[in-house]
């Protein structure tokens, strides 16, 4: 470069600046972000089949099951919701559009949560997994948990320098995966189910299996857990081709895809092992237990190290996505004066938010600790996440019907169906049995948990009091939205 | 060989003033269009509409270079601005869309693992770009 030239005092240049963001143009397509959102959501079975045994027993394909319809109203919701705001945030983003910046603070501290969480429980179920290869890891509580500590260290070192990766690896694993599941379906179908499909029935059904009235509805809460991570779709949005065509046709495929892999494995995983068996031995690592319980020698031998690399890889990857996740999120929230610029801080050598992959590994962490010393962390790991996810979910239906009613004008690229009229609005139906139902899964799991409840409601009233300080500080009411600064400064 | 739409790449290497003066005289015969980009690249980690202020400050420096390069060359280009995941990709689709018949890329003399590397942004735009390419190498003694 030319070193003798400077701005000489006085310069000033006035031509407007040069960029252009690709978020108007963008790479991705249906298969990408279909590989996104299966690699999230299709890594909870491997740990989301044993927190539902362990509460639901007999009944977990049925709890299963049930939180699979309120998943499919939820993928409605989001695919009507991105296709009408592509950008990242998700229900944060529908939030603050359908009600005010206070609500999407809500929406967006309670998704950071759920990412949190994330990080957690998928890098604790990735030692049982690995333990085929080494007994300890998953039979020792502190090997075990170390050993999932390194693994988020490991991940928020190389997302702090900032390894690239491209949607390659997404759309691999995705392949991956689902051949994985499906083929563990249809040999547990042909050599396990077909044989003896009495043994089903009895495992399901047969006295001490079925649960309780109170158990069950509390395995359907749980059940949530394995559909959440449809944000991640939602946050690749912003870096799709035509994503209002895109993201709902990837939802929909996501949705089949999920539903009919999830309902074989866990009818197979029942027919393999006693809800006893699921709930206790295999709670960790529920797919090895089925992988294990295959009648035939040589398959066994060559599926239980494929399972336990494949899971162990898939939850890994599915761990990365919740701190790229949970980093994103923070820089959007920052970016619509939601959370303090701190956290959107961008390292000057890696260019990556390194203030918040830091902060939020180190919550990970934190919450990683009681696995040290308590049994029962990984039941309260699940139901912490269900806390999050679905206080995201209730926010993000409750936006939608709240954009129907407020701006009925704004274009629905993705409109869903079955809607009546109410005032003249025509609301979904599917949006409104999505808020009631997630909202009362959600206040089962406030009174049920005890541990989710306090740490839950610390982590909600912590956000707020930051965000009522930080809103102080800018001069800004916390229910102004950033439209309405906008006005008032220009 | 005529050229009436040329798209040059830069990323801030002494190449890119070369790879400009040679575009300008291709260009002179039809007078055609030239286009320089920069592409900021962003980390996964971040949304891609993320505003980086060092690296915007540092791109449109990187350009203002480029144009008064070609201004000494008596040519006046475009230069734009662009924020992406990969910058390969991004170039082709920039050509594609733009309608370039020609990419001229500067490339620095670099080695990888003890042997010289393209690296992978020229690789990719080699293999899928809809137009002609020229790479100008840099002699570095």
């Amino acid at each position: 470069m030319n070193s003798n030239w400077r701005i000489k005092p006085g310069d000033k240049i006035f031509r407007p600046r040069r960029i252009r963001r690709y978020h108007l143009r963008r790479v991705l397509g249906v298969a990408a972000v279909f590989s996104a959102g299966y690699g999230n959501v299709g890594s909870s079975i491997y740990y989301a089949l044993g927190i539902v045994a362990l509460a639901a027993m007999g009944a977990t394909p049925i709890a299963l099951s049930i939180a699979g319809i309120l998943f499919i109203f939820t993928a409605f919701t989001y695919a009507e919701g991105t296709a009408m705001l592509p950008e990242a945030g998700g229900s944060a983003s529908f939030a603050r559009h359908g009600f005010n910046d206070a609500t999407g603070f809500i929406a967006g501290w309670a998704l950071m949560l759920s990412y949190i969480v994330t990080i957690s429980i998928s890098s604790f179920t990735i030692p049982p997994y690995l333990g085929y290869f080494w007994e300890p890891f998953k039979g020792s509580p502190i090997i075990g948990t170390l050993a999932s500590m390194g693994i988020v260290v490991f991940l928020m070192i190389i997302n702090v320098i900032g390894v690239k990766e491209t949607s390659i690896l997404n759309i691999g694993a995705a392949i991956i995966d689902i051949t994985t599941q499906v083929s563990l379906v249809v040999i547990g179908v042909l050599l396990i189910l077909i044989p003896n499909p009495a043994i089903l029935v009895q495992h399901m059904f047969a006295p001490g299996n079925w649960p309780t009235f109170d158990n069950l509805i509390l395995g359907i809460a749980l059940a949530s857990i394995a559909y959440t991570g449809i944000e991640t779709m939602s946050q690749m949005a912003e870096e799709t081709r035509q994503p209002e065509k895109r993201v709902p046709k990837a939802l929909i495929m996501m949705i089949v895809t999920v539903l009919v892999i999830f309902a074989g494995i866990s009818l197979v995983s029942l027919s393999a092992m006693t809800p006893h068996e699921l709930a206790n031995e295999w709670s960790r690592d529920p797919v090895a237990g089925i992988a294990a319980s295959i009648p035939s020698a040589l398959i066994r031998t060559i599926l239980e190290p494929l399972i336990a690399i494949l899971a162990g890889t898939i939850l890994l990857i599915a761990t990365n996505a919740g701190l790229i996740g949970i980093s994103r999120l923070a820089f959007s929230l920052g970016s619509h004066n939601l959370i303090p610029p701190a956290l959107s801080r961008v390292h000057p050598r890696f260019k990556t938010p390194y203030v918040s992959i830091i902060l939020f590994s180190t919550i990970a962490l934190l919450i990683l600790s009681p696995g040290f010393f308590a049994t029962d962390v990984f039941k309260n790991m699940g139901t912490l996440y269900a806390f999050g996810s679905l206080l995201a979910f209730m926010f993000a239906h409750a936006s939608i019907l709240s954009l129907r009613a407020k701006k009925p004008e704004l274009p629905r690229p993705f409109k869903i169906g079955w809607n009546i009229r109410i005032r003249g609005r025509e609301m979904p139906i599917s949006a409104m049995l999505g808020l009631a139902a997630t909202s009362i899964i959600w206040i089962i799991i406030l009174i049920t948990q005890p541990n989710s409840r306090w740490v839950g409601i610390a982590w909600m009233v912590a956000g707020l009091i930051i965000y009522y300080f930080y809103r102080r500080k800018q001069h800004m009411s916390p229910t102004q939205t950033g439209e309405e600064v906008g006005e008032h400064r220009g | 060989m005529e050229f009436h739409n040329i798209l040059v790449p830069v990323t801030g290497s002494e190449a890119d003033e070369e790879a400009m003066k040679l575009a300008c005289r291709l260009a002179k015969k039809n007078k055609a269009k030239i286009r320089a980009v920069y592409v900021i690249t962003v980390k996964r980690t971040l949304p891609l509409d993320a505003e980086i202020e060092p690296e915007i400050q540092k791109a449109e420096g990187i350009l203002d270079h480029i144009e008064r390069v070609a201004e000494e060359q008596d040519y006046e280009v475009e230069t734009d601005l662009l924020q992406a995941r990969e910058a390969g990709p991004t170039i082709v689709d920039d050509a594609v869309e733009q309608e370039a018949d020609l990419i001229l890329m500067g490339v620095k003399y670099k080695r990888r693992f003890g042997q010289f590397s393209l690296g992978s942004t020229v690789l990719y735009v080699l293999r899928n770009a809809p137009c002609r390419v020229i790479l100008y190498h840099q002699y570095t003694p």
